[in-house]
Formats: structure tokens, sequence, C-alpha cells
């Protein structure tokens, strides 16, 4: 009699599948993992800086961490965290990704101004624990949304954001607001910490990324941040029609280098 | 071992008449049936939130985004997994001519799993604590955040535990086996719950919650933890559903339609590219995303290797019904297993096209991709399970089905309500994807314009909830009526129309 097959024993059978799978894991789980680009060894020439908010249209730095392999780091502020907290709690990753792909039509629509944004790279998302990349855009992607809107604008739309954008099926995050007095009708809703620190880290979304801008430095070029000063958005409130109708010119955005963005093109 | 040698081999002795009390598999369908009707109302709640925002607006835990990972996960964790755990403690002593190896330890999964999603579904829901009742921050009793792994820990720890003693069961009970041989529909069952208790680990890892308790690094971060998501997202689909809702259809296919299997060679060649091209398929939910291009182009290629293990099953199955055609007009559980067939080919020809770079390009982050996990998981997985358990609770519970009508109409109204929820949530995602490339179209306009599609999809989504509450309703009277007089042979469900029929 033929010795028995594979498949007419458990050991074998279960052995063969647990193999499956460590083959895989081994090929497409830590091949990526060790990949230098994602463990924090870059230096600062690398330009870019996980630590920067939009705060009224400024781009300034608002904490100092310094990439150290030897304990975690997480590159966002104590309020800024807590905006991540909120973020995943409240389930902003199911309808909005943060990442712009390589396409033309992708990097001109989230363009802000006359400033186009440039494609996703694998470098900004190193202190995202978890990663909010997301896989479906039931509202507009918000990997470049920092500095695109005022504070008070985004209060406004997490109230109710209907009011802000017509059409929009987003839900009011009322629960983010506090009312002392409802009856009182000039008593406004109050953001509460959770609000304010969600917005806090919505105006870091992009607020690191530089592209190299040929024109800087008289000609010899440079590093710049990819949202220009007049872009961003100062106090004043900003409709989304104005900000997406602009008429622009096209900049071919350099980017990172050695960067999965610079592979596309 | 080529079958004239196990055509030779001596037919082992007839068992003795075991009586199979299924008391596990009772549990687990029950379990199983309950979440249906409550994930699947969760979806349509989900689906009149597109059509009318303010629809239970206003209370945070009935939010859209907090309704919408509840009823996913409730819907795989909560119905595809222990329908198929039912169904397995169902075949799987028939298959091995043995008692299952402990009911008792098959109830007490049964106990644990339900915990773990009931847990689950509070974690995602987040109804208490924090600012206002707007839910609690704590890492380990909220989200993970991240698609098919929103559980959050302490939720996953019940579901690991339940999945291991199901796997003890399991391999325990086929080691006990009378027959040498193990039919495939037992190794894909073994695959199963292997696979699921390998990649729930890896995928679950509470790296987050470790490292912002304990201070130190535990967790992937950025990239890297989308990659082990999405290595761990398609898994979920692809090697703990599919090969689930596969190891009943050779089960079941063959059972229901009263016909010997098409080919054993097909379904080997089946098996092992399903696990051999399965895991690799992850990153292509990543196309043109931070991650490297090769990985990408793996992926792409690996779903398109998809087509073996595909075609092969299909083929299998569909060569099982050949000749029995005439069927399909009164024999319900085989109704379900050939549409789900048709559409297990359908929605598997479609992911490996939507992997392509140029497809993916229009189609990603649109409702194009949620028309395609429906169509697999329900189109496919869910009318498998419903054919199976059509077959199976009547001889689980030693009764004839309470009614052929009502599962004809659950049969129709799911077929209908998901042909109709696909095709519209397709059409919109091709719709919506071309808007997207004019990047003059502000968001809110390509928005405004899939409101048609939305109302096509809640009202084929509601066609599918009834279909659920049909269904749960039948096996729940059927389990429920009053045993028989005679303790005869069960009834297999079509046999009294069959009778008609000649």
């Amino acid at each position: 009699m033929a010795k028995p097959q594979a498949e007419q024993s458990v050991f074998w059978l279960g052995s063969f599948t647990a193999l499956t799978f460590i083959v895989a894991i081994v090929a497409t789980g830590i091949a990526p993992s060790v990949n230098p680009h994602l463990n924090g060894n870059f230096s600062d020439e690398d330009h870019y800086h996980a630590s920067y908010q939009y705060v009224n249209g400024q781009l300034v730095q608002v904490s100092s961490a310094k990439i150290d392999d030897s304990k975690p780091v997480f590159g966002y502020t104590l309020l800024q965290e807590r905006g991540r907290l909120v973020y995943q709690r409240e389930g902003c990753v199911y309808c909005h990704s943060q990442q712009i792909r390589p396409l033309a039509s992708e990097m001109l629509r989230y363009r802000i101004g006359s400033s186009v944004a440039p494609s996703s790279d694998e470098r900004e998302y190193i202190y995202d624990q978890p990663h909010f990349l997301g896989t479906k855009r039931n509202g507009p992607d918000l990997d470049r949304v920092g500095g695109k809107y005022s504070d008070d604008w985004q209060y406004s739309h997490l109230y109710n954001p209907a009011q802000m954008v017509p059409g929009s099926i987003m839900p009011a995050f009322t629960w983010l607001f506090v009312n002392k007095n409802p009856a009182d009708p000039s008593s406004v809703p109050i953001p509460t910490i959770d609000a304010r620190a969600l917005v806090a880290y919505l105006q870091t979304l992009g607020a690191g990324r530089e592209v190299y801008d040929p024109a800087l430095n008289g000609g010899k070029g440079g590093w710049r941040p990819w949202l220009k000063l007049q872009d961003a958005v100062t106090n004043q409130t900003m409709s989304e029609d104005t900000v997406h109708r602009a008429k622009v010119p096209i900049i071919v955005p350099g980017g990172s280098t050695a960067s999965s963005s610079v592979m596309y093109q | 071992m080529a079958v004239q040698e196990i055509m030779q081999m001596p037919t082992p002795a007839p068992p003795d008449k075991i009586h199979h009390s299924d008391e596990a598999a009772k549990w687990f369908l029950s379990v199983a049936l309950f979440s249906l009707v409550v994930f699947g109302t969760f979806g349509l709640i989900t689906a009149i939130k597109f059509v009318v925002p303010s629809f239970f607006a206003y209370i945070s835990w009935m939010s859209w985004p907090r309704i919408r990972p509840a009823h996913v996960q409730g819907v795989i964790f909560g119905w595809l997994i222990p329908v198929a755990y039912s169904m397995f403690f169902y075949m799987i002593p028939r298959l091995c001519g043995t008692p299952l190896y402990s009911e008792k330890l098959g109830k007490i999964s049964c106990v644990i799993w339900t915990i773990g999603v009931f847990i689950g579904t509070l974690s995602l829901l987040n109804p208490a604590g924090g600012d206002h009742a707007a839910g609690t921050l704590n890492l380990w009793l909220m989200t993970k955040g991240k698609e098919y792994e929103d559980y959050d820990v302490v939720s996953n720890v019940f579901l690991t535990a339940g999945v291991l003693l199901v796997a003890i069961n399991t391999f325990r009970t086929i080691a006990n086996r009378r027959y040498r041989q193990i039919y495939v529909a037992l190794w894909y069952a073994m695959a199963t719950v292997m696979w699921t208790a390998l990649v729930y680990v890896i995928g679950n890892w509470p790296g987050q919650a470790i490292e912002s308790t304990f201070g130190i690094p535990a967790a992937f971060s950025g990239t890297n933890d989308a990659n082990v998501n999405w290595f761990y997202g398609h898994s979920v689909v692809g090697l703990v559903a599919t090969p689930g809702a596969i190891a009943l259809a050779y089960y079941f296919i063959p059972k229901s339609a009263n016909a010997p299997l098409y080919s054993h060679k097909l379904s080997i060649i089946g098996f092992w590219t399903l696990g051999a091209i399965y895991f690799w398929n992850g990153a292509h939910h990543l196309i043109y995303g931070p991650i490297p291009y090769w990985l990408q182009t793996i992926a792409t290629i690996f779903s398109f290797l998809l087509f073996i293990p595909v075609t092969a099953a299909v083929v299998n199955f569909l060569g099982t019904v050949r000749g029995e055609w005439h069927q399909l007009r009164y024999n319900v559980p085989l109704k379900f297993f050939v549409s789900g067939v048709i559409m297990y080919f359908l929605v598997s020809s479609q992911g490996s096209f939507m992997a392509l770079r140029q497809v993916s390009g229009t189609v990603h982050f649109t409702d194009h991709t949620i028309g395609h996990s429906h169509l697999a998981l329900f189109g496919f997985a869910t009318m498998f399970s419903y054919g199976s358990i059509l077959y199976a609770a009547p001889r689980m519970w030693r009764r004839p089905l309470y009614s052929e009508g009502i599962a004809e109409w659950s049969f129709w109204l799911s077929l209908i309500g998901v042909i109709i929820y696909v095709i519209s949530m397709t059409i919109s995602g091709f719709y919506q994807g071309i808007l997207w490339e004019n990047y003059n179209i502000s968001f809110i306009d390509t928005v405004r314009a899939m409101v048609p599609f939305w109302h096509a999809r809640a009202g084929g989504g509601a066609m599918m909830v009834i279909g659920m509450v049909l269904m749960a309703y039948n096996i729940y009277k059927t389990a429920t009526s009053p045993a028989p007089a005679d303790e005869v042979k069960p009834l297999s469900t079509g046999a009294a129309n069959l009778a008609q029929a000649n």
C-alpha cells in the first residue's frame, strides 16, 4: 500500500497549511518592516518633519520630537495625540482616507490655492499608530487638510456639517460640544477638549510635508513646505468651492528622495 | 493514492448507529442566526443613513461611523464564523463516523465566542464614558480603529480562546475518525480554524494599547501597520470566510444534490493553491498607496493567480450539480448553493481585476469596493451558509423544515436584494471614480450624484434583511415545533415536493 498522502494525515495536512501561512508572512510581512525608511532611520535632510501644525495659517513647530530608536516617540503633542484617539473613536477613518495617490487628478483635487498636493510618502506616517490610511472616501481625503480651513470652520463643520457644506452626509458630532444654556438662543455650543484635540490633530495633516522648489535660493533650488504661505488659511472662513475651483498652474511636486512617489513618475 | 487503490481498500465496518446529539452545532447556529438579524439590521441602518443623514443622528453610539464597523465585524464574527463552526460540528462527526470529541467543549467555546462578539460590539458603539458620554478613550476598551480588526483587546482575548477551543475540538474529532481517507471538506474545516487562529492573533496584536500603557515599543506604526492590517484584513475574507464557506459547499452540495463530487483531483488543486496564494493579496488594498511598489505588484500578480483555486472550486461545484439541474425547481438548499457558486466566481474575477493599477486608480475608495465586499460575504459566503443550514437544521432537530415557502421567499429576497445592491454599488463606484478624475468637480457634487444609487442600495439591503429575518424565523420554528411522533428518517428539505413532482 502506498504511503499516506498529505491529505490523509491530520499531522501533515496541518503542517502544510501552517507552512503556507509562514512563507507568506515572512515574504509580505517582514520584508517591508525592515525597510529602513519605515524605521525612522532617516535624517533631517530628508525633509520630513512630523511635529508641525498649522495655527491660524502659520506653520509652527509645536513639539521638538527627535527620532530616537531606543524609545517610542510619537512626534505628536499630547493634545494632538488625544485628537488621534478621538479620530479613532469617532470612526473618521471609515469615511476619510489619509493618502494622496500619485495621480494627477488626485494631487490637483486636493490642492489648496496654487499649492498642488504632493502624493503621500511612507515617511509621513512613521508616528501614526494606528495608521489612518483608510479605504473608503465617503468624504474627501484628509491627508493635506492641515492649514486648509480655520479652526473655527472646523468646529462649525463638526457641529453641523450640512450648514458648512450643503448636501453633506457627514454625521453631526454634537457630542463633542457642550451648550451651557440651550434655552438661550445667544448661547453658543462650546467645543469640548475632545473637539479641540481633534481639530489640533487635523491641522497637523500634511503640515510636515515639504516639496523641492527649483525657484528657491535664487534659482539654486531648495525645500519648502508644500502649502505656500499665501495659500494657508488665516482666520477667515473659506468655502470649499472657492478653494476647489481656483484656476492654478500645475507644479510638478518633487517631494521626497528615493520615495515611492518618485518611482511612480 | 489512485482511485483504484481506494476502491480496493477494505470497507470499514459501518459505524454503530451513532446518535449525533449536535448540541454544540445547535448552540452555534442559534447565536449565528440571532447575530445575523441584529447585525444585518445594523447594515440597513447604515444604508439608510446615507439617504437620510439625520436618521438616528445626534446620539453618539448610533452615529454612522460606529454602527458601520459594528455591522462589518458583527456579520463576520457574529454570523459567518459561528455558522461555519456550527456546520463544522454537524458535518465533521458524520464525515468521520465518530461523535464530536466533546459537545461540552463545543458549547463552552460557543459561550466564550458569543461573549467576545458582545464585548466587541459594545466597544465599537462605545456608549458611555468620557466627556458628555461621548465614549471612552481607554485603548484597552475602545475600537482599534483599523478595518476588520476594530474589536477591542478584551473581546480579542475571548475570540482567540473561542477559536482555539474550536480548533481542539475539530482536530481531535478528525484524529478519532473511523475512515482513513480525509474528505476535502475536512481539510477546509481544519485549515479554516488553523488559519483563523494564526491570522487573528497577528492582526489583533494590541501593540498600541501595550505601548501607551507600559511605554515599551510593541506596535507597528505607519505604513507597516497598514501592511499588517491588510495582510490580516484580506486573510479574514480569504482564509477565514472563504475556506469556511467552501468547506460547507464541499459537504452540502453533494449531499443536497444527492450526487457524487465531480473531481477529487480538482479539490486538491483548489485547496493547496488557495492556501499558497491567498495570503499574498493584502497589499492590493493599498494600490498606489504609500507602501513599496514591489509589494503592490506582488499583490496584483497573486490576485490574478487566485483564478486557479477559484476556477477549481467553481468547476468542481457546478460539475457536481451537472445532470441534476432539474432539482433547482424544488431544492431550496441547492438554489442557494448554485447562485452562491456563480456569485463566488463573479466576485473573485471582479476582485482580480480590481487589483489592476488602472482599475484600482478609478474605483478605489468608491462604493465599488462596498459592492464587491457584499457580493463576497453575502452573495457567496452567506448564500452557502443559508443552503447549509436549510439542509442541516431539519436533520439536527430531527423534524421537517417548518416551511418550504418561507425558505423560497428568503431565497428570492436574498438573491434579488443582493443583485440590486451590487449592481447599484458597482455602477455608482465607476461613476464616482470617473467624476473624481475631473478635479474641477467639487467633492460634494460627486457625493450628491450618488444619492439615487444609495436609494437603490437601501432598497436592496432591506430585501436582504427581510430574507434574513425569514430565514431565522424558519429555523426557529423548525427547532421549536413539536417533534414528529414517529422517529423516522428526518425529512430532507424538498423531499415533499420531490414526492409530488414524481
